[in-house]
């Protein structure tokens, strides 16, 4: 097992953002992450980023346990993240910022120069290369969080709504980007909305309700399950009938 | 990258005019500005490791300074050493009171990382100006005449003048290869955003304090300099908090961040200091104040990324693409 979360709970005060919640993801694997508006994905997130220190629970990467390790750790030990809203070093150029991932594992100006700029081609952002990052659009710059990230290396991506915001052709090419990633041989788990991208990538899903994990399993299984469609997916669902009506 | 190849031609012109200034203006009054200047901009460039590249605003580096300005005429006092002697021990004791206030004042960010460097700063001149050891509120003087070469007590401005300037170029050497290392490109993520610079293996805390480290080693060296040159020095204007302000409206003037930014916010503030201080006479410090409150409004309102920033949007894109390419 690659990552392992067992009974996370994260409270703030009284309010329990997570409850008992676990994960367990196998080298390899894209799994998806879904639940309703402040259900606690981002915050189980962050806990698995070790950007949150968890209330209660134990979680483990590559049999180590990294419960209460720094962001940084993490990132050395091959966990990357992405953030729902892109933190892209916007005064520095998209080149300078890869290379600030790229440095993780390259320590020298030349090394990591090459290995950013390999990077930055795999993630379609060459002719950007020497822009501010402050000079992308959303998809620039969901796209440099995810070359920055991949630039460390990592063996573990959480992507947090990585996807979100893009038009239908930038989605696609999204979708194509993470599933590159995959094959680079790296394990993704997914935060996301769109349950189009669920759908196409993943083979699992954990649902999430209200600090819980209420559901898992297969996502066209998931989709049919009574309490999902209760919690989340069945107001969706319905919207979307709608919206194509 | 920009600014270095564009500033490649325009650091070989301030070079040569930096070299030549006391050839053609051998007048003391102008030495006198062109030490002066010479020495804020070492300060301000000092500073700038930490202030300006990593964003961490410190408003108390007069604590750095100070120490490297008492070290020299704390052994000449003492024991009738060469001050000289007194710029390594400067530049240890910094080196430690940088490790000490690094550790707790980093958790702090933004305005509250300020106001902690304020504090211990002016706790500092207080405890200064009641040590007898040091001379309390009356301060220190070093050798009236020189004993020999290695009492760098000279009549003349014009040895000053070089001394300083190399350490100028050494730092500013040392800032340029800081700047194309891992370690300038974490101080730069750094002030871009902490979060993210975490989540990319960045060690937050530890990079900062190898970058207070480096700046408090040469403003030590800076005061060590002053006080050498001076022969003089007491609590103010060793520890004063008008020592950290101008390190800081220096730099944030030219750009804070830029290698070149201090050098042309010296290059700015000095003559226009040294002249409001010619022409009103007495009044001097008082008004420094008032010039100081000023500049922090227009840099503020009008050109928040200083000199530099001014010099992109004014030069033409297409123009500046060519020296990017």
């Amino acid at each position: 097992m690659l990552l392992e979360a067992q009974a996370v709970t994260k409270a703030f005060d009284s309010f329990r953002a997570v409850s008992d919640a676990d994960i367990a993801v196998e080298e390899g694997e894209i799994v998806g992450l879904i639940g309703p508006n402040g259900a606690g994905k981002s915050t189980f997130f962050n806990c698995l980023a070790g950007d949150m220190v968890p209330t209660a629970g134990r979680i483990a990467f590559a049999g180590e346990d990294v419960t209460r390790a720094s962001p940084e750790a993490h990132a050395r030990i091959g966990v990357g993240r992405t953030f729902q809203v892109p933190a892209t070093f916007e005064d520095m150029s998209v080149l300078d910022n890869v290379m600030v991932g790229a440095y993780l594992r390259h320590p020298h100006r030349n090394d990591a120069r090459e290995h950013a700029r390999r990077i930055i081609e795999l993630t379609g952002l060459k002719g950007q290369m020497d822009q501010w990052a402050r000079s992308l659009g959303t998809p620039g710059r969901k796209r440099l969080e995810i070359a920055r990230v991949l630039a460390t290396s990592p063996r573990l991506m959480l992507l947090d709504e990585s996807l979100a915001g893009l038009t239908p052709t930038e989605l696609q090419e999204a979708i194509a980007l993470v599933r590159t990633i995959h094959e680079m041989g790296v394990t993704i788990v997914i935060v996301e909305h769109i349950m189009e991208v669920i759908m196409t990538l993943t083979k699992r899903v954990l649902v999430f309700n209200q600090g819980h994990v209420i559901a898992s399993g297969k996502p066209e299984d998931v989709v049919k399950d009574e309490a999902v469609i209760e919690a989340y997916l069945g107001r969706g669902q319905h919207i979307r009938r709608e919206r194509r009506q | 990258m920009k600014s270095l190849t564009a500033a490649g031609p325009a650091a070989l012109l301030l070079a040569a005019g930096l070299l030549s200034y006391p050839v053609v203006f051998s007048d003391p009054y102008y030495l006198d500005i062109g030490v002066t200047f010479l020495l804020a901009a070492i300060s301000a460039s000092a500073w700038n490791v930490v202030g300006g590249y990593a964003g961490q605003v410190s408003v108390g580096h007069s604590m750095f300074f100070g120490i490297g300005a008492y070290a020299p005429l704390l052994f000449y006092t003492l024991f009738k050493w060469p001050p000289m002697v007194g710029i390594p021990v400067g530049i240890a004791v910094s080196v430690a009171l940088a490790v000490v206030i690094g550790v707790p004042t980093f958790r702090l960010t933004g305005h509250y990382f300020s106001m902690a460097t304020i504090a211990v700063a002016e706790l500092i001149r207080i405890f200064f100006g009641t040590w007898n050891l040091v001379g309390a509120a009356i301060g220190l003087q070093g050798p009236a005449t020189a004993r020999g070469w290695w009492d760098l007590t000279f009549r003349s401005e014009l040895p000053y003048y070089y001394i300083f300037l190399a350490v100028l170029a050494l730092l500013l050497y040392f800032t340029f290869a800081v700047e194309r290392r891992r370690f300038g490109y974490y101080l730069r993520a750094i002030k871009a955003g902490e979060r993210a610079s975490r989540s990319l293996g960045v060690p937050v805390q530890q990079t900062k304090i190898k970058a207070l480290i480096f700046s408090a080693a040469f403003t030590s060296v800076a005061g060590s300099l002053y006080s050498i040159k001076t022969g003089f020095i007491d609590p103010e204007s060793g520890f004063g908090i008008l020592v950290s302000v101008q390190m800081v409206i220096i730099a944030a003037l030219g750009g804070a961040g830029t290698l070149f930014g201090p050098l042309v916010g010296a290059l700015i503030l000095i003559p226009l200091q040294t002249a409001t201080n010619t022409w009103f006479g007495g009044g001097g410090s008082g008004l420094t104040y008032i010039l100081y409150g000023g500049i922090i409004v227009v840099i503020a309102r009008f050109e928040p990324g200083g000199v530099f920033e001014l010099w992109d949007r004014i030069v033409p894109r297409r123009w500046r693409r060519k020296y990017a390419a």
